[in-house]
């Protein structure tokens, strides 16, 4: 059964600032569309009065990750986007992934894609693309 | 008898409070006689020269048009900002702006306030 790794997500923004217009509106418009479409994310919305940090949309996951992004002049439907982005993401960190191998000759009968062992009218017709 | 006429004066004259007074609400709710408490108020100020529908009284006049704002103003609870004073040209404008209800709080207490999904939490005071 998948468990979704983002346990909650922060919006601090003031209610005030003008960089939080976009943040504002999606607390209006999108955010309980999201909270629905997302019942295992905790949202919460905290406004915090006066001039203060830039607005931005703070998540945090199982493994104890805190990842913050600015939404400082961005609009409604791209915090939109990048919620769900996150939401998607598990909490490793986003750096390269080393590993302690190599090899100058990674595969001798042809690395496996999709379409080995297929009918090869599929590359042409695609997927599906006809109903059965 | 000086001196004691002027301690109770100054007894009575109660030290201003330091507390700010928290600001009027300015939201507003038509009530639902708008209409024939608004006719009556126009027929009032306006006496006899009344055209038939007395929706279209002009309020050309400075002085009927300030005495029927001000009474509609003290009735209701809610008065016509300067600002929109010179698109009321006829009663029926009046009707109209009183008609539109103001709310006070701002969109987050609505929002606060509103059935929210479980999962959404707005963390705000005032």
């Amino acid at each position: 059964r998948y468990v979704r790794q983002l346990q909650r997500l922060q919006l601090l923004f003031s209610p005030t600032a003008a960089d939080a217009r976009g943040a504002r509106q999606f607390v209006e418009e999108a955010a309980q569309d999201f909270a629905r479409q997302h019942p295992d994310v905790v949202l919460y919305v905290s406004p915090h009065k006066g001039p203060g940090p830039a607005p931005v949309l703070r998540a945090e996951y199982l493994n104890g990750t805190v990842r913050e992004e600015l939404i400082a002049s961005k609009t409604s439907e791209e915090i939109v986007q990048l919620a769900t982005k996150m939401a998607n993401q598990s909490g490793l960190d986003i750096i390269r992934i080393r590993k302690p191998f190599h090899t100058d000759n990674p595969s001798i009968q042809g690395q496996w894609h999709p379409l080995t062992n297929k009918p090869s009218i599929l590359t042409v017709q695609g997927p599906r693309l006809q109903p059965q | 008898v000086e001196a004691d006429q002027a301690a109770p004066e100054k007894e009575e004259r109660s030290e201003p409070s330091l507390i700010c007074p928290p600001p009027r609400s300015r939201s507003y709710f038509p009530p639902e006689d708008l209409q024939s408490c608004l006719e009556s108020h126009v027929r009032e100020v306006f006496g006899p020269s009344l055209p038939e529908d007395w929706q279209q009284t002009p309020l050309q006049e400075n002085r009927l048009k300030h005495r029927l704002l001000a009474r509609l103003a003290a009735e209701l609870g809610h008065a016509v900002p300067n600002s929109q004073l010179h698109q009321m040209r006829r009663a029926g404008d009046v009707l109209g702006f009183y008609r539109t209800p103001v709310k006070d709080g701002s969109k987050i207490d609505e929002l606060a306030a509103a059935d929210l999904p479980p999962n959404l939490k707005i963390i705000w005071q005032q």
